[in-house]
Order: structure tokens, then sequence, then C-alpha cells
């Protein structure tokens, strides 16, 4: 391929935008020139900048969300070509060499309330973690002295639940989980199990199992498994989901013969 | 639109207020009774190709407070089948964009539900309670008022009455084997009798060959059934049975045979 062609080479990204949140969407094409190693980010940015389409019309720059540009974050997610993933991590030419076209299409995940253009409201989420109390409860009025020994076999699992960052991309992919119902999800799911399975978070266990034994708990996985495969953190999900199961069984038999209610 | 999930009503609905028990129940209800019940029945059916057919469904009627099994099981399947349809409207299948295998799976679930409770009905319906659907009706008899034997007879009759009927029985039974094996590996999750992945994957291998076992004595009953040549002796005794039946008199449950 000579320099020349290189040059010339661009990307059609066609991007599903939106102005309000409540307002109709609509497609807008952009080219943008090609370069070896882009990821989405800088397409976006290089739109930002250029913000004209494929027709030659003057649009607006196209609005997204990004922090870490590292794939620790999880803002940027957003469906591409059809997937959810982050927009920091999905490398043109690996989408390129997956379609073998040099077209890219970009969407807003569908399964949290849209902001504008490519931005959503993943708030739900952090509700949802609020909802299954996952946090170790410490009120820091005494020391606690050291804390409680972990084996290297428990620190191995409770480290792969650890790397979640709330993206979001578990959540887009279920086909349980919903705009508009009360699915936890697998992500609240899993870090209900990593704060379980922590000594002093296992105070907790008791009340994220009613939670989780609740309407839209742990019952409403319908075992589709897509979870796991779009985790960007490679995170077991269908194993915390299984985990959890057998908690809320345990809980659940106990309850029946000792429960106050 | 809220950035939070759906508020539950201040007073809960009775779904809600027993949504473990329910959901657990229902569960349950798959594989006891009506799993553990598809795989006899699959297992006697086989019989038609190989066994004593009449003496097999002979023995299941002469069983005691059949009446009682048999509401058990229609509540069992009502029950599971309620449930069934209510879950299955919660979720949204996107096979189109997220096409894994497992995915698949999960969709099939529940279309093969739906496609087994309409079979199951039209089935139940036709043999046992001798409706008539479309013109088709062909009524099931354990023997002829004569004491001729019609159990392998009237089956056959069944199945070969039209090309419908047959796809029907196809569709149905293989809808039935493929959400009962793979409901026996996803309740394995749910319980958390599998947790790891290997696990899973085990017992995956357990289901899979419990269903290919199944859908083999399926096919062997529906090739029984097929090429059961009905003769004019049983023809007729249909008919004298089909008479009785019309009279309204009790049907004869046992062969002179047996």
């Amino acid at each position: 391929m000579t320099a020349t062609t290189q040059e010339t080479r661009t990307i059609l990204f066609k991007i599903k935008r939106q102005t309000e949140p409540n307002s109709a969407p609509f497609w807008e094409e952009y080219a943008v020139p090609y370069k070896e190693n882009l990821n989405i980010i800088s397409c976006l940015n290089w739109i930002a900048a250029n913000p004209t389409t494929t027709s030659g019309v003057d649009s607006t720059p196209v609005a997204w969300d990004c922090n870490c540009l590292e794939e620790v974050c999880g803002a940027c997610t957003m469906v591409i070509n059809g997937r959810a993933r982050q927009s920091c991590s999905a490398l043109v030419d690996t989408l390129v060499k997956e379609t073998g076209a040099d077209t890219i299409t970009l969407e807003p995940m569908s399964k949290f309330p849209l902001v504008r253009d490519l931005v959503v409201n993943r708030q739900r989420m952090f509700k949802e973690l609020i909802r299954l109390k996952a946090w170790v409860p410490i009120d820091g009025t005494h020391a606690l002295g050291g804390g409680p020994k972990e084996s290297p076999e428990a620190q191995d699992t409770r480290y792969a639940l650890s790397r979640c960052m709330t993206c979001g991309c578990c959540l887009e992919a279920c086909p349980q989980f919903t705009i508009d119902n009360n699915f936890v999800g697998a992500q609240a799911i899993s870090q209900a199990r990593y704060f379980n399975m922590h000594k002093t978070g296992a105070v907790l266990a008791d009340e994220r199992m009613e939670e989780l034994e609740g309407p839209g708990g742990i019952t409403d996985c319908g075992n589709a498994q897509n979870c796991v495969k779009v985790c960007p953190k490679e995170i077991p999900l269908t194993e915390s989901i299984a985990a959890i199961g057998r908690q809320a069984t345990v809980h659940a038999i106990k309850s029946f013969f000792t429960g106050k209610k | 639109m809220s950035d939070t999930a759906a508020p539950l009503a201040a007073t809960p609905t009775f779904l809600q207020k027993h949504h473990f028990l329910l959901r657990r129940l229902h569960s349950l209800s798959g594989i006891v009774p009506v799993g553990v019940f598809v795989m006899m029945h699959l297992f006697t059916n086989f019989q038609l190709m190989v066994g004593d057919y009449q003496h097999e469904v002979e023995f299941i009627h002469s069983l005691p407070a059949l009446f009682i099994i048999e509401v058990t099981l229609w509540g069992s399947i009502g029950f599971h089948a309620a449930l069934g349809l209510v879950y299955t409207f919660t979720g949204k299948a996107n096979v189109d964009r997220y096409a894994y295998q497992d995915n698949w799976r999960y969709t099939l679930q529940r279309i093969t539900g739906i496609l087994a409770l309409i079979f199951i009905f039209l089935h139940i319906a036709t043999l046992r309670w001798r409706w008539g659907f479309f013109g088709w009706f062909t009524p099931f008899f354990v023997a002829g008022p004569d004491g001729t034997p019609l159990v392998s007879a009237t089956t056959a009759n069944a199945l070969q009455h039209s090309k419908l009927v047959l796809i029907l029985y196809i569709v149905g039974v293989a809808s039935v084997v493929y959400h009962w094996c793979n409901g026996l590996w996803t309740a394995a999750i749910s319980w958390g009798l599998t947790i790891t992945v290997a696990a899973q994957k085990r017992w995956g291998y357990v289901c899979a060959t419990l269903g290919l076992v199944l859908a083999i004595f399926s096919a062997g009953s529906i090739v029984g059934a097929m090429t059961y040549k009905v003769s004019d002796a049983e023809r007729a005794a249909m008919q004298a049975a089909i008479e009785r039946h019309e009279q309204g008199l009790a049907p004869i449950e046992k062969s002179s045979e047996h």
C-alpha cells in the first residue's frame, strides 16, 4: 500500500445521535481519516473538531463520556458494532479486522436513560449497589486492628470480582435486564458475592440475601450467560450468579425453619 | 425517565410478595413432578416399538388413585406454564446482537416452553379428554368393547391421521425434550448446585446425554407409531369403542389379552 492511499483511506462512522433525553434519535455519518492504532475516542475527538457529516452538513460535535482512557473506569462504554464495550480500548484496526469493512457503528447503551448522543446515565447501577449494601461496614469510631486473614485461594477469587468497574456491558447484553424493570443485574449480584466473601463484609450477608430474594433479585436471572461473555474485565459473573443462587437456597431454607417472619 | 430501577408499589402484589418462593417452586415443579413424569412417559412410549406397550398402558391405567396423579400433573404443568409465561415476557431476547450459543439456548428455552405448552394441551385434550379439534378426533382407547387391545392401534391412528398431526408431534416432543434437559441444566445453576464453569460444563454433558437418550426414545416411539399397521379387526374395534364412548359409557381399561 502506498503512502498516498493510506492518507486518503477513511473510516466511516455511523453514529446514532439524540439531542434531548426524549427527542427522536437520528443517524449521522462521518468519514475519519485512517491512522494506525486509532481508538474510538480519538476518532470521536477528530469528529468533535470536524463535525461535518459525509453529506457535507455542518453538524454539532457528538457528545460522549470518557475519563480514564485505560479501561478501568467504565465511563466511555457504548455499543460499538452492535456490542457493548469501552470506546477507549476498542481499537479501529481490531474492529476493521473483525468485520472486514472500514465502517464502524456507534450507539449509546440502550438499557440506561439517555442524556445526549452517546452519553447515558449509569446511576441505576450505583443505586443497585446501595440496594445490596455492597460495602464493608466500618463506622470508624474505634480501632479495628489488623484486617481478617485471607487465604491466597480466596484472594484469587475475590481479586477477580474486585475488578468490576460498573461499566454496564453485562447489563446492556442481558436479555433479562431492561430499562424499565427492577432486575439488579450481574454486576450487583457479583459485588454482593464479593462482599459476602469478605469476613467483615459478611456481617451484612443476611440483609443482602433478603434483598436478593425479593423481586428483581437473583431469581430473575435467565441464565443466558451473555454477561460473562461481554465483560471487559473477564469477571466470572456466571459463577457469581450461581454462588449467590446457592447462598439464596441455603438462606431461604434457614429462614423457613428459623426465621421470625 | 428515572435513573433507577422501576419502583415497587406500596402494597406488593401476590407475585412480588412471594417472589422467591414462586420462582423456586416454578423451577422445582419443572423437575418434580413434570420432568420426571416426562421421562417415564417417553420411556413407556418407546415400548410401542420394542416392548409390550399394551401391558404398560394397562398397568398405568390400573394404578390406584390415577385420577389424583393426573390432576397433580395437570396442576403442576398449569402452574409451571402460567408462571413460565409471566417470566418469559419479563425478558427481551437479543440473539440478533449477541448471537452466543448460550443466548440461543436461553431464547430456545422460552420458545420451546410455549411450543410444549400448546402441544401438551392438544395432546391431552384429544387423546385423554377425547375432545375433537379441527375435525381431528382420534380418541385413545385401551381396548375395544370386545376386549381387543387398542393401545398401539389408537396411538398409531392418531399420528397417522394427518401430516399436520405428525409434525405437531415431532415439533412438540422435541420441544419437550429440549425444554426439560436445558431446564435441568439451568436449574442446577439457579439452585446453586453447579457453581464453577467446569462444574456447569460437566453437568451440561449429563443433561445433553439425557436429552439424546430421550430424543432416541421419542424418535423410536414416533417411528413405531408411523410404521404400525392398523388391522381391519382393530379398526372395527376402534369404531365400536367410539360408538360406546358417544353413548356416554365408560371406556374399557383392560384387554382380553392381559
